[in-house]
Protein backbone atom coordinates (compact mmCIF):
# COMPACT_ATOMS: atom_id res chain seq x y z
CA UNK A 1 0.00 0.00 0.00
CA UNK A 2 2.73 2.40 0.97
CA UNK A 3 4.56 1.71 -2.27
CA UNK A 4 1.48 2.62 -4.29
CA UNK A 5 1.13 5.85 -2.36
CA UNK A 6 4.74 6.67 -2.94
CA UNK A 7 4.35 6.03 -6.64
CA UNK A 8 1.26 8.25 -6.76
CA UNK A 9 3.06 11.01 -4.93
CA UNK A 10 6.00 10.87 -7.28
CA UNK A 11 3.78 10.87 -10.35
CA UNK A 12 1.66 13.82 -9.20
CA UNK A 13 4.71 15.84 -8.17
CA UNK A 14 6.21 15.18 -11.60
CA UNK A 15 3.13 16.37 -13.44
CA UNK A 16 2.81 19.36 -11.12
CA UNK A 17 6.39 20.31 -11.89
CA UNK A 18 5.77 20.09 -15.61
CA UNK A 19 2.56 22.17 -15.40
CA UNK A 20 4.28 24.82 -13.35
CA UNK A 21 7.08 24.84 -15.92
CA UNK A 22 4.47 25.58 -18.59
CA UNK A 23 3.17 28.55 -16.60
CA UNK A 24 6.68 29.76 -16.04
CA UNK A 25 7.45 29.62 -19.76
CA UNK A 26 4.25 31.39 -20.69
CA UNK A 27 4.96 34.15 -18.17
CA UNK A 28 8.51 34.41 -19.40
CA UNK A 29 7.55 34.90 -23.03
CA UNK A 30 4.73 37.28 -22.10
CA UNK A 31 7.05 39.47 -20.02
CA UNK A 32 9.56 39.43 -22.84
CA UNK A 33 6.89 40.58 -25.28
CA UNK A 34 5.75 43.34 -22.96
CA UNK A 35 9.25 44.61 -22.40
CA UNK A 36 10.66 44.30 -25.89
CA UNK A 37 7.84 44.19 -28.41
CA UNK A 38 5.37 46.60 -26.84
CA UNK A 39 5.27 48.79 -29.94
CA UNK A 40 3.92 45.99 -32.07
CA UNK A 41 1.84 44.36 -29.39
CA UNK A 42 -1.89 44.30 -30.06
CA UNK A 43 -4.69 44.03 -27.57
CA UNK A 44 -5.95 40.68 -28.91
CA UNK A 45 -2.45 39.27 -28.44
CA UNK A 46 -2.37 40.45 -24.83
CA UNK A 47 -5.78 38.91 -24.25
CA UNK A 48 -4.52 35.64 -25.73
CA UNK A 49 -1.61 35.60 -23.33
CA UNK A 50 -3.85 36.13 -20.35
CA UNK A 51 -6.19 33.45 -21.60
CA UNK A 52 -3.28 31.05 -21.88
CA UNK A 53 -2.13 31.72 -18.32
CA UNK A 54 -5.68 31.38 -17.08
CA UNK A 55 -6.04 28.02 -18.81
CA UNK A 56 -2.78 26.76 -17.39
CA UNK A 57 -3.69 27.79 -13.85
CA UNK A 58 -7.00 26.03 -14.31
CA UNK A 59 -5.20 22.85 -15.32
CA UNK A 60 -3.05 23.02 -12.22
CA UNK A 61 -6.12 23.47 -10.06
CA UNK A 62 -7.74 20.45 -11.67
CA UNK A 63 -4.62 18.42 -11.09
CA UNK A 64 -4.54 19.31 -7.42
CA UNK A 65 -8.20 18.47 -7.03
CA UNK A 66 -7.84 15.15 -8.79
CA UNK A 67 -8.63 12.22 -6.52
CA UNK A 68 -5.53 10.40 -7.68
CA UNK A 69 -3.44 13.21 -6.23
CA UNK A 70 -2.40 12.48 -2.66
CA UNK A 71 -2.83 15.22 -0.14
CA UNK A 72 0.34 17.28 -0.18
CA UNK A 73 -0.49 18.65 3.25
CA UNK A 74 0.56 15.34 4.76
CA UNK A 75 4.05 15.66 3.37
CA UNK A 76 6.73 17.50 5.32
CA UNK A 77 9.89 18.97 3.87
CA UNK A 78 12.76 19.38 6.29
CA UNK A 79 15.94 21.06 5.19
CA UNK A 80 18.86 18.85 6.12
CA UNK A 81 21.69 21.21 5.42
CA UNK A 82 21.74 24.98 5.19
CA UNK A 83 24.82 26.74 3.99
CA UNK A 84 25.67 30.30 3.01
CA UNK A 85 27.91 28.99 0.26
CA UNK A 86 26.92 28.92 -3.34
CA UNK A 87 25.65 25.58 -4.55
CA UNK A 88 26.36 25.12 -8.26
CA UNK A 89 24.00 22.21 -8.76
CA UNK A 90 21.13 24.07 -7.17
CA UNK A 91 21.95 27.15 -9.21
CA UNK A 92 21.87 25.17 -12.43
CA UNK A 93 18.65 23.39 -11.46
CA UNK A 94 16.88 26.67 -10.77
CA UNK A 95 18.34 28.55 -13.76
CA UNK A 96 20.37 30.83 -11.48
CA UNK A 97 17.33 31.93 -9.51
CA UNK A 98 18.35 30.16 -6.29
CA UNK A 99 22.14 30.04 -6.08
CA UNK A 100 22.36 29.53 -2.31
CA UNK A 101 20.36 27.29 0.00
CA UNK A 102 20.65 29.43 3.12
CA UNK A 103 18.70 30.62 6.18
CA UNK A 104 17.37 33.58 4.18
CA UNK A 105 15.59 31.68 1.47
CA UNK A 106 14.18 28.83 3.55
CA UNK A 107 11.28 30.77 5.16
CA UNK A 108 9.99 31.72 1.71
CA UNK A 109 10.62 28.61 -0.35
CA UNK A 110 9.63 26.04 2.25
CA UNK A 111 6.67 28.02 3.59
CA UNK A 112 3.56 25.99 4.37
CA UNK A 113 1.45 28.57 6.13
CA UNK A 114 0.58 32.14 5.11
CA UNK A 115 2.13 35.18 6.84
CA UNK A 116 0.79 35.74 10.37
CA UNK A 117 -0.97 38.96 9.30
CA UNK A 118 -2.52 37.24 6.32
CA UNK A 119 -3.58 34.35 8.50
CA UNK A 120 -5.25 36.78 10.92
CA UNK A 121 -7.12 38.48 8.10
CA UNK A 122 -8.27 35.18 6.68
CA UNK A 123 -9.51 34.02 10.09
CA UNK A 124 -11.43 37.26 10.49
CA UNK A 125 -13.05 36.93 7.09
CA UNK A 126 -14.05 33.30 7.73
CA UNK A 127 -15.72 34.11 11.04
CA UNK A 128 -17.49 37.07 9.44
CA UNK A 129 -18.67 34.90 6.60
CA UNK A 130 -20.01 32.24 8.91
CA UNK A 131 -21.72 34.66 11.25
CA UNK A 132 -24.03 36.48 8.85
CA UNK A 133 -26.89 34.98 6.91
CA UNK A 134 -27.34 34.98 3.12
CA UNK A 135 -28.92 38.44 2.99
CA UNK A 136 -26.17 40.00 5.03
CA UNK A 137 -23.55 38.33 2.90
CA UNK A 138 -24.99 39.72 -0.30
CA UNK A 139 -25.19 43.22 1.14
CA UNK A 140 -21.62 43.01 2.28
CA UNK A 141 -20.42 41.87 -1.12
CA UNK A 142 -22.26 44.65 -2.89
CA UNK A 143 -21.18 47.45 -0.61
CA UNK A 144 -17.69 46.36 0.29
CA UNK A 145 -15.40 49.41 0.18
CA UNK A 146 -12.44 47.21 -0.78
CA UNK A 147 -14.02 46.00 -3.95
CA UNK A 148 -13.01 48.09 -6.95
CA UNK A 149 -15.48 50.88 -7.64
CA UNK A 150 -15.28 50.35 -11.35
CA UNK A 151 -16.60 46.85 -11.19
CA UNK A 152 -19.53 47.74 -8.98
CA UNK A 153 -21.50 50.72 -10.02
CA UNK A 154 -20.01 51.96 -13.24
CA UNK A 155 -22.00 50.57 -16.11
CA UNK A 156 -20.49 51.15 -19.52
CA UNK A 157 -23.61 51.57 -21.55
CA UNK A 158 -27.31 52.18 -21.17
CA UNK A 159 -29.63 50.19 -23.45
CA UNK A 160 -32.32 52.87 -23.23
CA UNK A 161 -29.84 55.38 -24.56
CA UNK A 162 -28.92 53.01 -27.37
CA UNK A 163 -32.54 52.74 -28.44
CA UNK A 164 -33.05 56.49 -28.22
CA UNK A 165 -29.98 57.20 -30.34
CA UNK A 166 -30.89 54.57 -32.93
CA UNK A 167 -34.40 56.02 -33.17
CA UNK A 168 -32.98 59.53 -33.59
CA UNK A 169 -30.71 58.51 -36.44
CA UNK A 170 -33.22 56.22 -38.12
CA UNK A 171 -36.23 58.53 -38.23
CA UNK A 172 -35.52 61.66 -36.24
CA UNK A 173 -37.22 60.72 -33.01
CA UNK A 174 -36.49 63.47 -30.51
CA UNK A 175 -35.34 65.91 -33.18
CA UNK A 176 -37.21 69.00 -34.33
CA UNK A 177 -39.51 68.15 -37.16
CA UNK A 178 -40.26 70.59 -39.95
CA UNK A 179 -43.72 69.99 -41.41
CA UNK A 180 -44.98 70.94 -44.89
CA UNK A 181 -47.65 73.64 -45.69
CA UNK A 182 -50.20 74.74 -43.14
CA UNK A 183 -51.05 77.91 -41.22
CA UNK A 184 -48.08 79.88 -40.02
CA UNK A 185 -47.47 79.71 -36.29
CA UNK A 186 -44.64 81.19 -34.36
CA UNK A 187 -43.81 81.90 -30.78
CA UNK A 188 -40.92 83.87 -29.45
CA UNK A 189 -39.66 85.22 -26.18
CA UNK A 190 -38.82 88.92 -25.89
CA UNK A 191 -35.81 89.04 -28.11
CA UNK A 192 -37.17 87.28 -31.17
CA UNK A 193 -36.57 89.03 -34.47
CA UNK A 194 -38.31 88.47 -37.71
CA UNK A 195 -37.37 89.19 -41.26
CA UNK A 196 -39.74 88.92 -44.17
CA UNK A 197 -37.93 88.76 -47.45
CA UNK A 198 -40.85 88.39 -49.79
CA UNK A 199 -43.42 85.64 -50.10
CA UNK A 200 -40.95 82.83 -50.47
CA UNK A 201 -38.49 83.42 -47.73
CA UNK A 202 -39.09 83.71 -44.03
CA UNK A 203 -36.70 83.34 -41.26
CA UNK A 204 -37.21 83.63 -37.55
CA UNK A 205 -34.46 83.71 -35.01
CA UNK A 206 -35.02 83.13 -31.37
CA UNK A 207 -32.93 84.95 -28.75
CA UNK A 208 -30.01 83.40 -26.99
CA UNK A 209 -29.78 81.80 -23.62
CA UNK A 210 -31.14 78.60 -25.03
CA UNK A 211 -28.20 76.57 -23.88
CA UNK A 212 -29.48 76.02 -20.38
CA UNK A 213 -33.14 75.41 -20.86
CA UNK A 214 -34.06 72.14 -22.34
CA UNK A 215 -37.49 73.47 -23.15
CA UNK A 216 -36.48 76.38 -25.29
CA UNK A 217 -36.99 76.07 -28.96
CA UNK A 218 -40.29 77.06 -30.27
CA UNK A 219 -41.55 76.64 -33.78
CA UNK A 220 -39.43 78.14 -36.52
CA UNK A 221 -40.05 78.37 -40.23
CA UNK A 222 -37.46 76.75 -42.48
CA UNK A 223 -36.05 78.48 -45.53
CA UNK A 224 -37.81 77.64 -48.70
CA UNK A 225 -36.41 78.90 -51.91
CA UNK A 226 -37.80 78.62 -55.39
CA UNK A 227 -41.27 77.87 -54.14
CA UNK A 228 -43.42 80.84 -55.03
CA UNK A 229 -46.79 80.82 -53.43
CA UNK A 230 -45.95 78.27 -50.77
CA UNK A 231 -45.61 79.81 -47.35
CA UNK A 232 -43.68 78.26 -44.55
CA UNK A 233 -46.02 76.59 -42.19
CA UNK A 234 -46.64 75.53 -38.65
CA UNK A 235 -43.92 73.32 -37.42
CA UNK A 236 -44.55 70.81 -34.73
CA UNK A 237 -41.66 70.39 -32.37
CA UNK A 238 -41.17 68.27 -29.31
CA UNK A 239 -39.78 71.27 -27.51
CA UNK A 240 -42.08 73.73 -25.79
CA UNK A 241 -41.60 77.44 -26.23
CA UNK A 242 -40.04 79.01 -23.17
CA UNK A 243 -42.38 81.99 -23.02
CA UNK A 244 -45.46 79.83 -22.94
CA UNK A 245 -47.40 82.29 -25.08
CA UNK A 246 -47.81 81.55 -28.75
CA UNK A 247 -48.72 84.16 -31.30
CA UNK A 248 -50.63 82.43 -34.08
CA UNK A 249 -49.71 84.92 -36.77
CA UNK A 250 -46.54 86.82 -37.21
CA UNK A 251 -48.01 89.98 -38.64
CA UNK B 1 -36.24 38.63 -90.79
CA UNK B 2 -35.59 38.02 -87.14
CA UNK B 3 -36.43 40.64 -84.58
CA UNK B 4 -33.38 42.09 -82.92
CA UNK B 5 -32.77 40.81 -79.42
CA UNK B 6 -34.49 42.85 -76.77
CA UNK B 7 -32.98 43.39 -73.39
CA UNK B 8 -35.37 42.04 -70.85
CA UNK B 9 -33.79 43.63 -67.80
CA UNK B 10 -33.69 47.43 -67.55
CA UNK B 11 -30.23 48.80 -67.99
CA UNK B 12 -28.83 49.84 -64.67
CA UNK B 13 -26.15 52.43 -64.16
CA UNK B 14 -23.49 49.77 -64.15
CA UNK B 15 -22.93 49.94 -60.40
CA UNK B 16 -23.01 46.90 -58.19
CA UNK B 17 -25.86 46.76 -55.73
CA UNK B 18 -24.15 47.63 -52.47
CA UNK B 19 -25.49 46.65 -49.10
CA UNK B 20 -24.73 48.15 -45.75
CA UNK B 21 -24.22 45.68 -42.92
CA UNK B 22 -24.81 47.36 -39.59
CA UNK B 23 -24.47 46.72 -35.86
CA UNK B 24 -25.24 49.41 -33.33
CA UNK B 25 -24.71 50.09 -29.65
CA UNK B 26 -23.92 52.96 -27.35
CA UNK B 27 -21.44 53.94 -24.69
CA UNK B 28 -21.91 56.27 -21.72
CA UNK B 29 -19.75 59.38 -21.55
CA UNK B 30 -17.77 58.11 -18.57
CA UNK B 31 -16.75 54.97 -20.44
CA UNK B 32 -15.91 56.70 -23.72
CA UNK B 33 -12.17 56.85 -23.07
CA UNK B 34 -11.96 53.14 -22.31
CA UNK B 35 -13.79 52.38 -25.53
CA UNK B 36 -11.58 54.67 -27.62
CA UNK B 37 -8.51 53.11 -26.04
CA UNK B 38 -9.66 49.63 -26.88
CA UNK B 39 -10.62 50.59 -30.42
CA UNK B 40 -7.23 52.16 -30.93
CA UNK B 41 -5.69 48.85 -29.95
CA UNK B 42 -7.94 46.75 -32.15
CA UNK B 43 -8.16 48.87 -35.29
CA UNK B 44 -5.86 49.90 -38.11
CA UNK B 45 -3.93 53.14 -38.15
CA UNK B 46 -2.38 54.99 -35.28
CA UNK B 47 -4.34 58.19 -35.65
CA UNK B 48 -8.10 57.83 -35.39
CA UNK B 49 -10.08 60.38 -37.33
CA UNK B 50 -12.36 62.89 -35.68
CA UNK B 51 -15.27 64.43 -37.49
CA UNK B 52 -18.07 66.93 -37.08
CA UNK B 53 -20.90 66.44 -39.55
CA UNK B 54 -24.27 68.00 -40.18
CA UNK B 55 -26.87 65.60 -41.50
CA UNK B 56 -30.18 66.66 -43.03
CA UNK B 57 -32.86 64.12 -43.73
CA UNK B 58 -35.19 64.83 -46.66
CA UNK B 59 -38.55 63.25 -47.41
CA UNK B 60 -40.43 63.02 -50.66
CA UNK B 61 -44.07 62.28 -49.97
CA UNK B 62 -45.81 60.44 -52.72
CA UNK B 63 -49.52 59.82 -53.21
CA UNK B 64 -49.52 56.76 -51.07
CA UNK B 65 -47.08 54.56 -49.28
CA UNK B 66 -44.02 55.44 -47.31
CA UNK B 67 -42.17 58.62 -48.12
CA UNK B 68 -38.87 58.32 -49.95
CA UNK B 69 -35.98 59.27 -47.69
CA UNK B 70 -32.65 60.73 -48.67
CA UNK B 71 -29.89 61.77 -46.30
CA UNK B 72 -27.62 64.71 -47.03
CA UNK B 73 -24.47 65.06 -45.00
CA UNK B 74 -21.73 67.64 -44.93
CA UNK B 75 -18.62 68.12 -42.86
CA UNK B 76 -18.57 71.09 -40.51
CA UNK B 77 -14.90 70.58 -39.73
CA UNK B 78 -13.91 70.49 -43.42
CA UNK B 79 -16.39 72.85 -45.05
CA UNK B 80 -14.90 72.64 -48.52
CA UNK B 81 -15.27 68.92 -48.99
CA UNK B 82 -18.20 67.70 -51.08
CA UNK B 83 -21.56 66.91 -49.58
CA UNK B 84 -22.67 63.29 -49.39
CA UNK B 85 -26.03 61.99 -50.44
CA UNK B 86 -27.10 58.63 -49.16
CA UNK B 87 -30.04 56.36 -49.75
CA UNK B 88 -30.73 53.55 -47.29
CA UNK B 89 -33.28 50.89 -48.14
CA UNK B 90 -35.50 48.96 -45.82
CA UNK B 91 -33.67 46.37 -43.73
CA UNK B 92 -33.71 42.98 -45.38
CA UNK B 93 -35.88 40.54 -43.56
CA UNK B 94 -35.54 36.84 -43.82
CA UNK B 95 -32.52 35.22 -42.37
CA UNK B 96 -33.01 35.77 -38.64
CA UNK B 97 -29.76 34.06 -37.88
CA UNK B 98 -27.83 36.69 -39.79
CA UNK B 99 -25.97 38.74 -37.25
CA UNK B 100 -26.13 42.18 -38.75
CA UNK B 101 -28.81 44.48 -40.12
CA UNK B 102 -28.56 44.46 -43.92
CA UNK B 103 -29.97 47.15 -46.16
CA UNK B 104 -29.44 48.51 -49.62
CA UNK B 105 -27.14 51.52 -49.66
CA UNK B 106 -26.33 54.05 -52.35
CA UNK B 107 -23.77 56.71 -51.55
CA UNK B 108 -22.69 59.59 -53.78
CA UNK B 109 -20.71 62.77 -53.37
CA UNK B 110 -22.39 65.95 -54.50
CA UNK B 111 -21.75 69.66 -54.83
CA UNK B 112 -22.74 72.21 -52.23
CA UNK B 113 -25.99 73.02 -53.96
CA UNK B 114 -27.51 69.77 -52.73
CA UNK B 115 -30.13 71.22 -50.32
CA UNK B 116 -31.46 73.60 -52.99
CA UNK B 117 -31.51 70.82 -55.54
CA UNK B 118 -33.46 68.53 -53.25
CA UNK B 119 -35.96 71.29 -52.53
CA UNK B 120 -36.41 71.87 -56.26
CA UNK B 121 -37.04 68.18 -56.74
CA UNK B 122 -39.84 68.38 -54.20
CA UNK B 123 -38.10 66.96 -51.14
CA UNK B 124 -38.71 68.59 -47.80
CA UNK B 125 -36.32 68.51 -44.91
CA UNK B 126 -37.80 66.43 -42.14
CA UNK B 127 -35.15 66.73 -39.47
CA UNK B 128 -31.48 67.45 -39.05
CA UNK B 129 -28.80 66.86 -36.47
CA UNK B 130 -25.13 67.35 -35.80
CA UNK B 131 -22.91 64.34 -35.24
CA UNK B 132 -19.40 64.66 -33.91
CA UNK B 133 -16.97 62.00 -32.85
CA UNK B 134 -14.35 59.48 -33.90
CA UNK B 135 -14.01 57.07 -36.76
CA UNK B 136 -11.91 53.92 -36.89
CA UNK B 137 -11.29 51.36 -39.59
CA UNK B 138 -10.38 47.72 -39.50
CA UNK B 139 -10.09 46.24 -42.94
CA UNK B 140 -13.46 46.72 -44.57
CA UNK B 141 -15.13 47.52 -41.25
CA UNK B 142 -15.85 51.05 -40.19
CA UNK B 143 -16.48 51.93 -36.56
CA UNK B 144 -18.02 55.31 -35.80
CA UNK B 145 -18.47 56.68 -32.29
CA UNK B 146 -20.69 59.74 -32.43
CA UNK B 147 -22.22 62.28 -30.13
CA UNK B 148 -25.57 63.40 -31.53
CA UNK B 149 -27.01 66.85 -30.97
CA UNK B 150 -30.28 68.38 -32.01
CA UNK B 151 -30.26 71.70 -33.82
CA UNK B 152 -32.35 74.23 -31.94
CA UNK B 153 -32.68 76.75 -34.74
CA UNK B 154 -32.79 75.30 -38.26
CA UNK B 155 -29.67 76.11 -40.20
CA UNK B 156 -27.77 77.16 -37.07
CA UNK B 157 -25.27 74.45 -36.37
CA UNK B 158 -23.55 76.40 -33.61
CA UNK B 159 -26.56 76.28 -31.33
CA UNK B 160 -27.06 72.63 -30.50
CA UNK B 161 -28.15 70.52 -27.60
CA UNK B 162 -27.04 66.98 -26.90
CA UNK B 163 -29.59 64.26 -27.36
CA UNK B 164 -28.30 61.91 -24.73
CA UNK B 165 -25.54 61.24 -22.24
CA UNK B 166 -24.28 58.44 -24.44
CA UNK B 167 -22.39 58.17 -27.69
CA UNK B 168 -23.80 56.11 -30.53
CA UNK B 169 -21.45 53.37 -31.73
CA UNK B 170 -21.92 51.92 -35.19
CA UNK B 171 -20.02 49.11 -36.85
CA UNK B 172 -20.67 48.94 -40.57
CA UNK B 173 -19.42 47.34 -43.75
CA UNK B 174 -20.31 48.26 -47.31
CA UNK B 175 -20.24 45.16 -49.45
CA UNK B 176 -21.99 43.70 -52.49
CA UNK B 177 -25.11 41.72 -51.78
CA UNK B 178 -24.81 38.09 -50.82
CA UNK B 179 -21.59 38.14 -48.83
CA UNK B 180 -22.56 36.45 -45.64
CA UNK B 181 -19.07 36.09 -44.20
CA UNK B 182 -19.21 39.83 -43.59
CA UNK B 183 -21.66 39.51 -40.73
CA UNK B 184 -19.59 36.73 -39.17
CA UNK B 185 -16.51 38.94 -39.16
CA UNK B 186 -18.51 41.78 -37.68
CA UNK B 187 -19.83 39.55 -34.95
CA UNK B 188 -16.38 38.36 -33.88
CA UNK B 189 -15.15 41.96 -33.81
CA UNK B 190 -18.16 42.94 -31.71
CA UNK B 191 -17.25 40.14 -29.26
CA UNK B 192 -13.93 41.83 -28.61
CA UNK B 193 -15.69 44.98 -27.48
CA UNK B 194 -17.74 43.20 -24.81
CA UNK B 195 -18.48 43.83 -21.99
CA UNK B 196 -17.67 47.46 -22.64
CA UNK B 197 -20.41 47.80 -25.23
CA UNK B 198 -22.88 45.46 -26.84
CA UNK B 199 -23.16 45.89 -30.57
CA UNK B 200 -26.41 44.43 -31.80
CA UNK B 201 -28.69 44.23 -34.75
CA UNK B 202 -31.37 46.78 -33.86
CA UNK B 203 -34.50 46.96 -35.97
CA UNK B 204 -35.28 50.68 -36.20
CA UNK B 205 -38.98 50.13 -36.80
CA UNK B 206 -39.24 48.57 -33.34
CA UNK B 207 -38.07 51.84 -31.80
CA UNK B 208 -41.03 53.83 -33.05
CA UNK B 209 -43.33 54.54 -30.14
Amino acid sequence: FQQREEKQLEASVESLISRVAHVKNALHSFIYKLENEYERLTWPSVLDNFALLSGQLNTINKLLRNEKTPSFRNQVIIPLLLSPDRDEDLAKLTEQRVPVFSHEIVPDYLRTKPDPEVEEQEKQLSTEALSCGLNQCCLRILFNPDVEQARQNKPFFNPTDTNALVAAVAFGKGLSKCRPPGPVAQGHPGQGQMMSGGPTLQQVTIGGGSGQQAGLGGPVAPQQQGQPGKMPSSIKTNIKSASGSMHPYNR
Amino acid sequence: MEAPPVTVMPVTGGTINMMEYLLQGSVLDQALDSLLHRLRGLCDSMEPETFTDHELVYLLKGQQGNPFILRARRSLSHPNTPWHLRYLGQPEVGDKSRHALVRNCVDVATSHSLPEFLNEMGFRMDHEFVATGHMFRKGAMKIVVSKLSRILVPGNTENTERLSLSYLVELSVLAPAGQDTVSEDMRSFAEQLKPLIHLEKIDPSKQRH
